[in-house]
This record gives structure tokens, C-alpha cells and sequence, in this order.
């Protein structure tokens, strides 16, 4: 296999990846942003009728077990709250990049973006333990972005799951990104990180993405965000939400001591409570579906 | 078919012919399974968490999650099938709790896990004949009501068994 010729073909087709509508850029554009407040969602998506129309759908759901209907925005997103509108919207513009069987992870239909959703969830809920302040919105944004890269990469990585996880064990390779790379000359990091470029997405979601596995390695502003999407990758592994074969193939960095204090017990709390919080957001979506 | 399938922190139990009992993707999670040759019963109980002291509200609604309540609530349940309360003549297999290395320690949780669930399963004088612990993959675990085998796969290996 000609790593080169995969490398290019690999950023040809993320220029091709379908851009995201202008309400989903501007709703990640004001999570990313400490000063905003809920008033600034809700006109973003009153100004959309088909997210408007989905939100609707999502919080008059079963699971949602509210006694009376809700029509306007206004309430829906105070229900909702922004992160899941945020999930909302990228499912409904990306959602063929969030939703494919990642065959070439041997992973099933639906493994990335449940990954991808507890990965923010724990995110979030770590930024909240960190020793300087982290805006919790952008750390569950990073989160639900933060391995775009593999649904590019999946659809090229054929039937190498079984080769790749026997040179993990003989540690011929460093972790799961060594061996993308060595397919196919780049990984899924950097691969997210040229669709976060393509899709102008703020500095530090593009970082996030692009360093969620070596968060050391990032401009040194930027590095306490990235370190909660990497706990929280690790979490969602953890907790058996995994993308497929590459499932905790990677290594924490234990240096997320210098801008954490987790402890044992606050650490499972954050797996209990995140694995809590999954499950009910997980069940109103599908339900929103089914409607 | 039989099929009792159990998400994290659920417990079950199934002794019908041709059956499975069956749970997706244990990453620190560890499996407690619990056979019982004389009423033909197998048992398994999802753990996530080694100790229910770190939230004791959640142990009405789920006793499942954490290993010392997890174990009690699956003999429990088990002795609705005939089983002995106390687990007297049953075998045990553990699979799961896969590995982080963490230089802190904080993230080994399966570690903790296997070891909150061997002490309990010593206090009730019980100890596990097969295990398929640690390691840094995932697992998914059926068993055969039927021969009592355990089925393992991961993501891009080839299924074994204990």
C-alpha cells in the first residue's frame, strides 16, 4: 500500500466532507465562548426551521416525561440546555460522519457518536475539577468533535484491526495513531484536525481535536481544555464506549496532575455520574427519532 | 432463544435451556458469573464501581454497579431460581477490567474493581475457578446456559473462551 497516494487521497476527501450549516458553525462558534448566554441559542435556532423542528421533537420525547407539551424554543432549549442543541445540530449536518459503521475499526454503527457523546459528558464534568477555570461548554463541544477524524479514516483502513493490534502487543508501535500513520500517513487526530480547518471551527476546538491524545504536545493556553477531553476519552473507554479495535489502545498522560485533582472516589464518581447522564440523553434522542 | 442481555451495573440471571446470558463491552467494568450446576442457572452481574460507599443513593436503584453490593443482589436474585442463597456449589468466572497504565494510580478502576470483588466473593467463601482479567482491550461475554462456556470478543480479534 502506497501511504502517500492514501495520504492524499485522505485530504481530498476531507475537502469534500459536506460543510456544516451556518447555524450549527455559529452554535459551536458561542460554545466555544465563556460570555454567552441562552438567549443567543435560541435565536440561532428559531432562525432554522429544521432545528427547530428537531429540538421539538427531542424534548417533547417519552424520555423527557414532561406533563405538558413544549412549543416554544424558548422553553425547549432551557429543558435541553445548549451542549445537547449543540449535539442536536451536529448530528443533523454531520451526522453521516457521527453515524457510519466504523468498518474500519471493526466498530458497529453508532460506536463513534455514543463514544463521542460520553467522551463530552466526561469532559465536561472533569473541566468542573480543574485548578484553573475551564468553560465547561467547550470542553463537552471538544468532546462530541474530537475524534472526527476517524470517520475519515475508517473507510481506509480496511481489515488492518487484527495486524495493527498485533504490533501493539509485540510494541512495535507506540499506540493506535502510530499504526494509522504507519498505513496510511496520518492519523486520526490530524485528520480531525484538517476537517476542523476545513470547517473553520474556533482555535481551540481545533487543538482539541488535534491534540486529544498527546495534550503536552499543544500550545501551552490551550492545554488544560485538552487535557479534560483526553480524561475524558480515556473515561468513555473505560466505561466500554469505545470506537472498536482501537478501543484503549492509546496512553494517558499522566501529567493531567498539573491542572487536576482527581482523586480515586472523584474519579468514579465521574464515571458513575456520566455514565448516568448517557443514558438518559442516549434514550430522549432515540426516542426523538422514533417520533 | 433465551437471551438476558445486561448493561453496566445490571444484574440477571437465566436457566432456560438452549439460553444465554450476555453483556456488551466491559472496559474497567468487570463480569461476575456465577454458575450453578444442580439447577442448571447461570448468573452475571455487570460491576462498574469496587465500593457503594461513593454514592449510597444509588444502590437502591441500581446494587448492581458496585461490587459489594453487586454480588449479594445476583445470589439474591438467583435464589428466585432455586439457586443457594449463599452460593453453596456454584462456580465462579470474572472477565473484564481492563487496564490504564496511570503513573497516580487514580485510573486503575479495574484493578480496584477485581479486587472489591474477590474480597466479597471471600467473604461469602467463594473464589473463581477462570478468570480473563486486565489487559488494555475490551470485552464482550455471552454464556451458554446449556455447557456453562464463556465466550469472549473483542474489536478485531478472534472470539476465545474460558
Amino acid at each position: 500500500m502506497n501511504k502517500h497516494i492514501d495520504r492524499d487521497s485522505i485530504l481530498k476527501a476531507i475537502r469534500q466532507v459536506p460543510l456544516l450549516s451556518p447555524s450549527a458553525s455559529r452554535l459551536l462558534e458561542l460554545s466555544a465562548n465563556p460570555d454567552h448566554d441562552l438567549g443567543e441559542i435560541v435565536a440561532i435556532v428559531k432562525c432554522d426551521a429544521a432545528l427547530t423542528a428537531h429540538v421539538l421533537r427531542v424534548v417533547n420525547s417519552a424520555a423527557f416525561g414532561l406533563l405538558s407539551r413544549v412549543d416554544s424554543i424558548d422553553r425547549a432549549v432551557a429543558y435541553l440546555g445548549e451542549r445537547l442543541i449543540v449535539g442536536i445540530a451536529l448530528g443533523d449536518n454531520a451526522g453521516e460522519l457521527f453515524n457510519k459503521p466504523l468498518g474500519g475499526y471493526d466498530g458497529a454503527r453508532g460506536d463513534l457518536w455514543r463514544h463521542d457523546l460520553l467522551t463530552a459528558m466526561a469532559a465536561r464534568y472533569v473541566s468542573s475539577k480543574a485548578k484553573v477555570e475551564l468553560n465547561p461548554g467547550l470542553a463537552f463541544t471538544g468532546g462530541i468533535l474530537h475524534d472526527i477524524g476517524k470517520g475519515i479514516l475508517s473507510d481506509y483502513l480496511h481489515n488492518s484491526a487484527p495486524q495493527l493490534l498485533e504490533n501493539l502487543q509485540r510494541q512495535a508501535i507506540a499506540n493506535y495513531l502510530e499504526g494509522e500513520k504507519n498505513i496510511l500517513g496520518i492519523d486520526h487526530a490530524e485528520a480531525g484536525f484538517e476537517v476542523a480547518k476545513t470547517w473553520k471551527l474556533p482555535d481551540a476546538l481545533q487543538m482539541i481535536i488535534r491534540y486529544h491524545h498527546a495534550p503536552q504536545d499543544a500550545p501551552e493556553e490551550f492545554r488544560p481544555i485538552i487535557y479534560a477531553v483526553h480524561i475524558g476519552d480515556i473515561v468513555a473507554m473505560m466505561g466500554g464506549y469505545g470506537t472498536g479495535s482501537d478501543t484503549l489502545q492509546y496512553k494517558l498522560d499522566g501529567n493531567y496532575t498539573q491542572y487536576f485533582d482527581l482523586s480515586s472516589d472523584a474519579l468514579a464518581m465521574v464515571l458513575l455520574e456520566t455514565e448516568e447522564e448517557f443514558r438518559r440523553v442516549e434514550a430522549s434522542l432515540t426516542d426523538g427519532k422514533e417520533n | 432463544m433465551s437471551a438476558v442481555v445486561l448493561g453496566v451495573g445490571d444484574f440477571g440471571a437465566n436457566n432456560k435451556p438452549g439460553g444465554i446470558v450476555k453483556t456488551y463491552a466491559l472496559g474497567s467494568c468487570v463480569a461476575v458469573i456465577l454458575l450453578d450446576p444442580r439447577t442448571r442457572t447461570v448468573g452475571m452481574v455487570h460491576v462498574a464501581l469496587p465500593e457503594s460507599r461513593i454514592n449510597p443513593a444509588k444502590v437502591a436503584e441500581r446494587p448492581g454497579y458496585f461490587a459489594d453490593t453487586g454480588i449479594p443482589a445476583l445470589l439474591k436474585e438467583m435464589a428466585k431460581l432455586g439457586c443457594d442463597p449463599r452460593g453453596r456449589g456454584m462456580v465462579v468466572k470474572l472477565a473484564g477490567g481492563a487496564k490504564i497504565m496511570d503513573p497516580n494510580d487514580t485510573f486503575n478502576i479495574g484493578k480496584r474493581n477485581e479486587l472489591a470483588i474477590k474480597k466479597v466473593l471471600w467473604a461469602h467463601g467463594m473464589g473463581a475457578v477462570a478468570e480473563d482479567l486486565g489487559g488494555n482491550f475490551s470485552r464482550t461475554v455471552a454464556v451458554s446456559v446449556d455447557t456453562g462456556e464463556i465466550t469472549l470478543s473483542s474489536p478485531g480479534r478472534s472470539n476465545w473462551t474460558i
